[in-house]
């Protein structure tokens, strides 16, 4: 009651994206003239057009659905990049760099300033295989699974999200087949009894 | 004590490594703020992934509920005052807006805490330890939130029941019945390590964290570096 019971396995993607939109900043051009806000999470400004300024994620779509700022865009939105990384993604064994909340960022760009993204729609087909590409590999890393200990490098915090049940689901199953396995204290297997 | 978390530490920005390069002299220019936001943000993360009740951050949320009060004074003073310009407005507006955001995360942190308060109350009550990670005013709705149920459960059911039937405080034994609810501290968590860190596994072996490493760990290996706030959980 205190907590919704579909909130309690984890974080939903709402609240992964309410966390971007705090942690992520932006750069937009803001088209009207305000002095510097101090708010809690920092100072930000001046507002001067067409002076570029940095501001968090949550703060510039707020300004961009009252029509008043352009957004930037990151480096990483755009064909190009994207091209690029869709081309790695698949021909690499590992998952390739990517930021943290890339899926986070894109989604609530794409949402409310997809007019300052070139090739928006491009850019999401991208992302949709982008996605595919790296869910596939996801996958594959639950046979790698082990007891104790998974190494996921470069893997993003909605895609965490999402194998997150399989994957804490399997590692206790592991842990529960291997635990009659381990004689107590011991640091191998070599006396593989299994009591019961 | 450990409370206060990593205060005394070199400052860690909690942000993404992939993300957008900031430069220094803006990270410089933001003061403690934004600091104490981020933890709060990882503690509230940290709370709602981990199977266990962790320690009260009483700090950091008294710290960002003073902040929220004297803004919302600020706020009302200027709201009162005729000659408060458009654009003094307007950046009310923002303000309230950022203001909303920030006590939903105050809000969320105190309901996870509540809800494993209420799911282990007979476990907090029974363990020291445990009754140490609460606030006082948590550790007094624990009590009387177990005294309220058991009450109910005698009245209700147990006091029909033989005497050696009636207990409430029974241990898990082998099998894992039992009448009170424990954490399952060998479930697996996804951590990722804010510094370099050696974890010792189940299996009895070792292993070194790398700085930014994401792993999936079972929570008893690595309880004592995520309250040192050595490891985060994604």
């Amino acid at each position: 009651m205190s907590l919704p019971p579909q909130l309690r396995p984890s974080l939903t993607p709402q609240e992964l994206e309410f966390i971007a939109c705090n942690q992520e900043t932006i750069e937009i051009i803001p088209l009207f003239g305000m002095d510097r806000i101090r708010l809690i999470s920092g100072i930000y400004g001046p507002f001067v057009p067409p002076a570029k300024t940095r501001v968090p994620l949550w703060l510039a779509t707020n300004l961009k659905l009252k029509m008043k700022c352009r957004i930037i865009p990151p480096e990483w939105l755009s064909v190009d990049y994207l091209n690029a990384k869709v081309e790695e993604e698949i021909a690499a064994e590992e998952f390739s760099e990517l930021p943290f909340r890339y899926a986070e960022i894109a989604k609530v760009l794409l949402d409310t300033a997809s007019d300052n993204i070139q090739q928006a729609d491009k850019v999401r087909f991208l992302l949709k295989e982008l996605r595919e590409a790296r869910q596939a590999k996801a996958r594959k890393g639950l046979s790698r699974i082990d007891f104790s200990l998974v190494d996921l490098p470069n893997l993003c915090a909605m895609e965490i999200n999402e194998i997150r049940p399989y994957f804490v689901k399997a590692m206790g199953v592991m842990g529960q087949l291997t635990a009659g396995m381990h004689p107590p204290g011991g640091g191998g297997g070599e006396g593989m009894e299994i009591d019961n | 004590m450990e409370d206060g978390g990593d205060d005394g530490r070199r400052p860690q920005p909690v942000g993404s490594p992939g993300s957008v390069p900031r430069d220094l002299d803006r990270e410089l220019d933001r003061l403690d703020d934004e600091r104490m936001l981020d933890k709060l943000t990882r503690y509230w993360i940290d709370e709602r992934n981990s199977p266990d009740i962790l320690v009260w951050q009483g700090l950091v949320v008294e710290e960002t509920l003073d902040k929220l009060q004297a803004q919302a004074e600020m706020v009302q003073k200027l709201q009162e005052d005729p000659r408060t310009s458009e654009e003094e407005h307007f950046r009310i507006v923002l303000i309230q807006t950022e203001a909303e955001r920030v006590k939903f995360l105050v809000r969320s942190y105190l309901r996870t805490r509540l809800h494993k308060i209420e799911k282990y109350a007979a476990y907090i009550i029974q363990t020291p330890e445990m009754r140490g990670r609460l606030s006082v005013t948590e550790l007094a709705h624990a009590q009387k939130y177990h005294a309220l149920l058991t009450a109910h459960f005698h009245s209700s059911a147990l006091s029909g029941l033989p005497e050696s039937m009636r207990s409430l405080d029974d241990d898990e034994d082998e099998s894992g019945r039992g009448t009170v609810t424990r954490p399952n501290k060998a479930q697996g968590l996804f951590i990722r390590a804010r510094r370099r860190c050696p974890v010792s596994l189940p299996n009895g072996g070792i292993l070194e964290l790398e700085k930014g490493a994401i792993h999936l760990i079972p929570y008893e290996a690595i309880e004592a570096l995520l309250r040192l706030g050595d490891v985060e959980c994604l």
